[in-house]
């Protein structure tokens, strides 16, 4: 187990260096930079002359390699370096976001899984039943409209209507539940539907047949249903955690909630090299620690994985 | 072991939630506790004998609040830190605000500025050496000035300040509003980023970096009594956001309405107050000269209906003549009135003739016209609208987007039609706006306008002292590019803003991004 856990930690490192290789070269290539950016930023003209001394400033005319080499050795030595935009460290902004994201991914996807497993198993145990028809209506409804308009029903009814919550308490537990509803809900309708979907097939297996034949009680059969599931479901868990920490631009916009995907996009948008790469390197590792304790989960749960090295 | 799991992964969430939002909670701004909450205090009638707590919503936020580095100092000027020696009145007129009174010698390089008994929030007076020092920082830490690297500051005496300039500088005191040039007690800040000390009409009481912003009534404030006893500004991106936030009576006013808001604003005229006002950001396109004729060009600009965009664009833009707001004296431009049968007439005078599909063509090659813009301050909206204007009259636009203007198609030329949107008037001068659009050195010289005479006057503007006569100028100027339909002015933003009855002078009447509270602020 502790090669395998060596090997991906080293083909971790392979990724970083390709991930932020090809985002510099993406950033270095597409038109115009962080100087100009930075300073045309309310829409006041600059000359050209004080947009090249800015951009000879910063070093955003050195070659592209030496750019990128730069900046690799600084993160090498755990220095992420200084936001163009601002001058502020990279760390501490990623940081800050990270902390914020974190909040709002586990809080939501802790709601949804909560929410969508007891569904999933109920539909699944009464397909075509009514609550089964409710349940996939829901489901439907949920997967397919878009994160801002779920935002904006949210904020009508619970703000606007009710009066239940406020629209300008971020930062806080008050500020948090809309956030985490507006996001958990699409999270919500793809986890019931996934999760039935293996609940279901997973009861058609000859081994659920067999020990209802034999007379075992239903409860058994499901925590065997639920355990056989849980590669599954962990994987489909494990994915969305990858995708939620990598930040919700539409969502942390509309709620004022300081995550890593407001931050990402600003970055993009005044070409923040720095930011975007210590975001890449963030997001690349997230995905890959964590695709990693899922395959470590799986050889808990399943011990022929483990017998194979621990891998999937 | 499922449950194991399930039950650590629970229990990690949840103390994660907990634990940070818990000390979040306890940072909130105080400002809601004195006022109620946002809802509470705004839906209630403010009692004179209670506090008079603002709550307002922004639209940028920044991690600084050091009003010499980047474009930090327009937003001290918004939460109403830090003020300037001189500002903008809402009838375009610069006003003296630290500085009672200016003057110039007769060469024109030498200004002389008295100070006007001012005191920053921890009490010190402001001093012409203070002042000096001042603006030496921001040139030191501010690259957008780099031009004033040669000027020099000096105090002559307490409240005498003396600035230097290597060469006339007829706009200095249109220079002196900007609010990169507030003046800060630098021996009294101790953190610049967070707590500056500035004479504005307010203190910051609390500050979140890139987010929210309490300020308290400066108790030393020295120009007049503060109405309000705080602010809190919430940043808010978001049009909807702000629309419920304002429905549910949570904010008080803020700027920068959506069309989509101001609508349902007008809608309910007893609970709203809407300000419309036209503002100093131009939506104007350059017609290449270098690839279309004369004829051609002034077709697309007898075809382009600058009323119809604005109304189609309901109320968010004001039809524009030339770059500047009608009633200012450099805005005195004509321009003839849209005339589809004359660009039809144009057209075929120039040797194009109708096809079948509609479209005018010579030697057998259509008329297509491509329209180069870049998806932000309603640009994609006007490209499409242009386009259809266009194709009424039949010639063919092709709409090409490209996400950075300047970097793509400005730089290259590469482009019949340009769109673009920028701030045409940064404190009451043309001079700002001639310089950027119309110099033979500038980015739009590859569509071909500037000629050595356009040059010629450009400098002139540059270092004519007269007011009138930098007027006549500048509108000489802008009607040349006018009438060789080098340029088409659509529309100025207006300056939307939204207020519960009874909250004024938030700088609603002022065009200008970079104000807002006041020591008038007021919710009565």
């Amino acid at each position: 187990m502790a090669k395998y856990i060596g090997k991906r930690l080293l083909h971790l490192v392979f990724i970083m260096i390709a991930v932020s290789f090809l985002t510099f070269l993406l950033m270095y290539l597409s038109p115009g930079d962080a100087a100009a950016k930075k300073l045309n930023a309310q829409g006041v003209a600059v000359s050209e002359e004080i947009i090249e001394k800015t951009r000879e400033e910063m070093g955003l005319n050195r070659p592209f390699l030496v750019q990128y080499g730069d900046w690799a050795l600084k993160a090498l030595r755990g220095d992420l370096g200084e936001s163009y935009k601002d001058g502020f460290a990279v760390a501490g902004k990623l940081a800050k976001g990270l902390r914020y994201t974190s909040i709002l991914a586990l809080t939501s996807l802790a709601l949804a899984f909560l929410v969508a497993l007891p569904l999933a198993i109920l539909t699944a145990l009464n397909k075509d039943s009514l609550l089964d028809d409710i349940t996939r209506l829901f489901s439907f409804a949920g997967n397919s409209l878009p994160n801002f308009l779920i935002s904006v029903l949210l904020m009508y009814f619970l703000c606007v209507k009710a009066k239940l919550l406020p629209l300008t308490a971020n930062e806080s537990v008050k500020g948090l539940i809309m956030p985490c509803l507006a996001l958990s809900i699409p999270i919500c309708g793809r986890f019931i539907r996934q999760f039935r979907a293996e609940f279901l097939e997973q009861l058609g297996r000859p081994y659920v047949s067999g020990a209802m034949l034999r007379g075992v009680k239903q409860r058994y059969v499901l925590g065997s249903v639920l355990h056989n599931a849980s590669i599954s479901i962990l994987t489909i868990v494990g994915l969305s955690i990858g995708t939620l920490l990598g930040g919700s631009v539409v969502i942390e916009t509309i709620f004022r909630w300081p995550g890593l995907g407001k931050l990402a996009m600003d970055a993009i948008t005044n070409r923040d090299y720095p930011v975007i790469q210590g975001f890449v390197l963030f997001t690349s590792t997230v995905y890959v620690v964590i695709n990693l304790i899922i395959d470590i989960c799986y050889s808990w749960i399943d011990p022929r994985l483990r017998k194979n090295g621990g891998g999937s | 072991m499922m449950k194991k799991l399930l039950a650590l992964l629970l229990a990690l969430c949840m103390v994660l939630a907990l634990t940070a939002c818990g000390q979040k909670a306890a940072e909130q701004p105080a400002a809601s506790a004195s006022s109620g909450t946002g809802t509470a205090a705004a839906s209630q009638p403010v009692q004179s004998a209670e506090p008079k707590f603002l709550n307002m919503a922004v639209n940028f936020a920044y991690p600084s609040l050091d009003a010499h580095k980047d474009y930090y100092g327009w937003y001290t000027q918004i939460y109403g830190v830090t003020e300037t020696l001189f500002r903008i009145d809402s009838d375009m007129s610069v006003k003296p605000l630290l500085a009672k009174d200016s003057s110039v010698s007769d060469d024109g390089l030498t200004w002389t500025f008295v100070l006007a008994d001012a005191v920053f929030s921890n009490g010190n007076p402001v001093t012409a050496d203070m002042v000096a020092r001042n603006f030496q920082r921001l040139v030191e830490v501010n690259g957008r000035y780099d031009d004033w690297a040669d000027f020099s500051f000096e105090a002559k005496d307490e409240k005498t300040l003396v600035i230097t300039t290597p060469a006339v500088f007829p706009t200095m005191l249109v220079a002196l509003t900007d609010p990169e040039f507030a003046v800060m007690d630098l021996d009294g800040t101790t953190d610049f980023d967070n707590a500056p000390v500035a004479t504005g009409p307010f203190v910051i009481k609390s500050f979140k970096p890139e987010g929210d912003v309490e300020v308290v009534r400066n108790d030393n404030y020295w120009n007049g009594a503060v109405k309000l006893d705080g602010a809190t500004l919430y940043y808010m991106p978001d049009a909807d956001s702000k629309l419920m936030a304002m429905q549910a009576g949570e904010l008080d006013c803020y700027t920068s309405v959506d069309a989509a808001a101001q609508e349902i604003y007008e809608s309910d005229p007893s609970s709203y107050v809407l300000t419309v006002i036209p503002g100093t950001r131009m939506q104007f396109y350059v017609l290449n000269e270098t690839r279309m004729s004369d004829k051609v060009r002034e077709a697309v600009n007898l075809t382009v209906d600058c009323e119809a965009i604005a109304s189609y664009l309901k109320g968010t833009t004001s039809a524009a003549v030339g770059p500047f707001i009608a009633s200012a004296p450099y805005g005195q431009v004509t321009k003839p009135a849209p005339d589809p049968v004359k660009a039809k007439s144009l057209l075929e005078a120039d040797g194009y003739k109708l096809n079948a599909d509609g479209y005018y063509e010579k030697n057998g090659k259509v008329l297509e016209l491509s329209i180069a813009h870049y998806k932000s301050r309603q640009l994609p909206d006007l490209a499409v609208l242009m386009q259809d204007q266009l194709k009424n009259v039949g010639v063919k636009a092709t709409l090409v987007v490209q996400e950075d203007p300047d970097a793509g198609y400005v730089a290259t030329g590469d482009y019949d039609i340009a769109l673009y949107c920028m701030i045409a008037d940064t404190g009451g001068d043309p001079y700002y706006c001639v310089d950027a659009l119309y110099r033979q050195s500038g980015k739009w010289a590859k569509a071909g306008f500037p000629t050595d005479e356009t040059e010629k006057l450009i400098n002139k503007l540059q270092f004519e002292t007269d007011i009138d006569q930098r007027a006549a100028l500048a509108n000489q100027i802008v009607q040349m590019s006018i009438d060789t339909n080098a340029f088409g002015y659509v529309g100025l933003f207006n300056k939307v803003s939204v207020a519960r009855p009874g909250v004024t002078g938030f700088s609603e009447n002022i065009p200008f991004d970079f104000y807002g509270l006041t020591a008038d602020t007021d919710i009565s």
